[in-house]
């Protein structure tokens, strides 16, 4: 053809080095970000407000964030309805819990927390900046991700050949089938030193505490931690909604015979949303795992929290990253601020996703951004519709 | 203009499909020259659009029978539709399928993503050659919605056009793939006189100026004859008649088909202006 691509590329592109430095300093400057949250924010909130409350609420809200964002790539970019999110984040969780617990044995011969400055939540602590722990933790949270993809892989196959509500049943029953399995299938934890040290990995990968959940975690989950993700999967997020990759993914919730018909491979993409969105929701569930005042149990990710997750996608917008995000934020903070009627949150979220799903399908920013006029439209179209009415 | 002596571009050989136990197109062959504008008619429910689905490989033609898809030297058969569009042939759909949410802009360029070559992590971390190729595939958009005088809603979303806009966009889009050969269904159903003429204008424009092979399914008999330098006539999924305008026009079975099939459809003579 008479256009190429590659050579049109080529004229048009930055030089190498130039681009290499744009591409990769919004990681580090993730990094950085997080950082300061831990050594500035941290203290500042806790020890000389006195907010420990607010302390916890931001660590909630930024696992939260992590969640719907990375949902929002598969019910969002690609409109593949899933309803199973929180499994992903039970098998990160429980295959992090693993490897931290047993692996603080296997090093220290105790499951204490022995990170440095960047994790967990308390005050005051001497450590060092960086220690072997952090480490185990960072490898912990990439391998529960990893796990967590693979799952995710599996489940997406039946994406393929499953649209709509069956999809969402399969994903429905893959949630249920990963619950079930953790609470029945697996033994007590195991704490002492001498038993760990002598049982085989394969057994101790078994022993997650059951249905009485995996308790004696050490609370790893900081700020630092937290942030790191949430950042970085932002980031993500947001490059690949702005790159060819993400038009592709939304391409196939628009019009999936179209998408394909104009060289998108359908299945391809839809699997690797499905593995990209459990990969996060895996280290999210990492995060959750090690959070202080949570006791690690299947039981509490079902059905219920993958709703949870969903309903903050669906009012963000299927598509909007920052409607996410403020959404996550919103149904963080409101179930706490209204303790008193939290019994009827389920049934207010009900009501909430009926009346959206009769009056904006779409989420309340449809797939656009917060900052981009397209997201408002329809509220100042839906005023003009009113005035001429009168 | 074309050596009818050098291989054809798209070569199609006794392709049929059978839906239960209707068969909606029987032993559909086809031989496309490069640069060559060719028309598909046919009375509604002929098969036309089966044809495209079969070509693109939306459906798959019944097997066992011979059946042969070669563009370019390149088998289609059974490869999936994605791959087809990355070999190079491309389609627009007669039910307006536009990427309705993606902006105008965005439409055209999801649709150069056939010949995008970075990785996805490529897009993650924004190298060189993701951030050149986006580059290039923008200016290359920008180019294509100029030529369809699309260019000043570029921003607005795909659902807010007019039909005829939406029309043309589906050109458009279709074209960015780059394709070789570009199967356009019904790209003036729902426009104006004055739309389509300048359509007629256009589509003769974008066959010159990218040197793509063009197969027109319409039912305006004035465009087509127009148009066309060759017509294939499909009637219950066979083909009736294939040739010039004239020749075709002239064709008694065509107008038996056109005259006795659908009475509300205008038989190739009575719309056509021009031989
Ligand atoms: N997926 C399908 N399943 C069953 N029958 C089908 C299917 N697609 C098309 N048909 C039938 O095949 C026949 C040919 O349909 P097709 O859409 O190809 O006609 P067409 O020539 O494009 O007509 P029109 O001019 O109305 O667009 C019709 O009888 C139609 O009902
Ligand atoms: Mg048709």
């Amino acid at each position: 053809m008479a256009w190429s691509l590659s050579s049109r590329a080529s004229q048009l592109g930055p030089p190498a080095a130039w681009s290499l430095v744009r591409g990769v300093l919004p990681f580090l400057a993730c990094v950085a970000v997080a950082i300061l949250a831990q050594v500035i924010l941290k203290p500042f909130l806790i020890t000389t407000l006195g907010w420990d409350f607010a302390a916890k609420m931001i660590v909630d809200v930024g696992i939260n964030i992590v969640l719907a964002v990375s949902l929002t790539l598969v019910n969002g970019f690609t409109g593949q309805f899933s309803i199973g999110h929180a499994a992903f984040m039970a098998v990160g969780g429980y295959t992090a819990a693993a490897i931290v617990y047993y692996g603080s044995y296997r090093i220290a011969g105790n499951p204490d927390l022995a990170g440095g400055v960047l994790s967990s939540m308390l005050v005051g602590r001497e450590a060092p900046w960086f220690t072997p722990h952090d480490l185990l933790f960072l490898v912990a949270m990439l391998a529960g991700g990893v796990v967590a993809a693979l799952c995710g892989y599996l489940v997406g196959l039946p994406s393929l050949r499953l649209k709509g509500d069956y999809l969402a049943i399969v994903t429905l029953g893959f949630g249920e089938i990963v619950r079930v399995l953790i609470q029945s299938q697996t033994g007590d934890v195991l704490y002492d030193p001498e038993e760990i040290a002598q049982t085989p990995a394969w057994k101790l990968a078994g022993s997650l505490g059951g249905s009485l959940g995996f308790s004696g975690l050490p609370f790893y989950t900081s700020f630092f931690w937290v942030y790191l993700l949430v950042l970085v999967t932002l980031l993500l997020a947001w490059r690949i909604k702005n790159s060819s990759y993400g038009r592709a993914l939304i391409s196939i919730r628009e019009d999936e015979i179209a998408s394909e018909a104009m060289g998108v491979d359908t299945t391809r993409f839809k699997i690797r949303a499905f593995v990209l969105s459990a990969f996060l929701a895996g280290c999210a569930g990492a995060l959750f795992a090690h959070t202080v005042g949570v006791q690690l149990n299947a039981a509490e990710l079902g059905f219920v929290k993958s709703f949870d997750i969903i309903i903050m996608v669906v009012l963000g917008g299927l598509g909007s990253i920052s409607g996410a995000v403020i959404a996550a934020i919103i149904l963080t903070i409101l179930p706490e601020a209204l303790r008193g009627v939290a019994e009827y949150r389920m049934v207010a979220y009900a009501v909430a996703l009926i009346v959206m799903m009769l009056v904006r399908p779409k989420g309340l920013l449809g797939v656009h951004e917060v900052w981009e006029r397209a997201a408002w439209d329809w509220l100042l179209g839906a005023s003009k519709r009113k005035g001429a009415g009168r | 203009m074309t050596l009818k002596a050098s291989a054809p571009i798209l070569e199609v050989r006794n392709v049929s499909k059978t839906f239960g136990g209707l068969k909606a197109v029987t032993d559909f062959a086809l031989e496309l020259h490069k640069g060559d504008l060719q028309g598909l008619i046919g009375p509604n429910g002929a098969g036309k659009t089966t044809c495209f689905n079969l070509l693109t490989g939306v459906y798959r033609p019944d097997a066992g029978v011979g059946e042969r898809i070669v563009l370019d030297g390149q088998s289609l058969v059974g490869l999936r539709p994605s791959r087809i569009a990355a070999q190079g042939l491309s389609r627009t759909f007669q039910n307006i399928r536009l990427f309705g949410e993606l902006s105008v802009l965005d439409n055209v360029k999801l649709a150069c993503h056939v010949r995008v070559t970075y990785s996805m992590l490529g897009g993650v971390l924004r190298t060189a050659g993701c951030l050149g190729q986006e580059a290039a595939i923008t200016e290359r958009a920008m180019e294509l919605l100029r030529l369809f005088d699309l260019h000043d809603r570029a921003a607005e979303q795909g659902r807010h056009l007019p039909y005829g806009a939406q029309r043309r966009l589906e050109i458009a889009r279709a074209l960015a793939t780059s394709p070789k050969v570009l199967l356009l269904d019904e790209p003036a159903a729902g426009m104006n006189p004055q739309e389509k003429v300048e359509l007629a204008k256009l589509i003769r424009r974008v066959r010159d100026e990218f040197d793509v092979t063009i197969l027109l399914i319409e039912h305006d008999m004035g465009l087509v004859m127009d148009i066309c330098e060759r017509i294939t006539v499909l009637d219950y999924g066979r083909t009736i008649a294939s040739g010039t305008p004239a020749h075709v026009q002239a064709d008694p079975r065509v107008i038996q088909a056109y005259l006795g099939a659908v009475d509300d459809e205008p038989a190739p003579a009575a719309g056509g202006t021009h031989a």
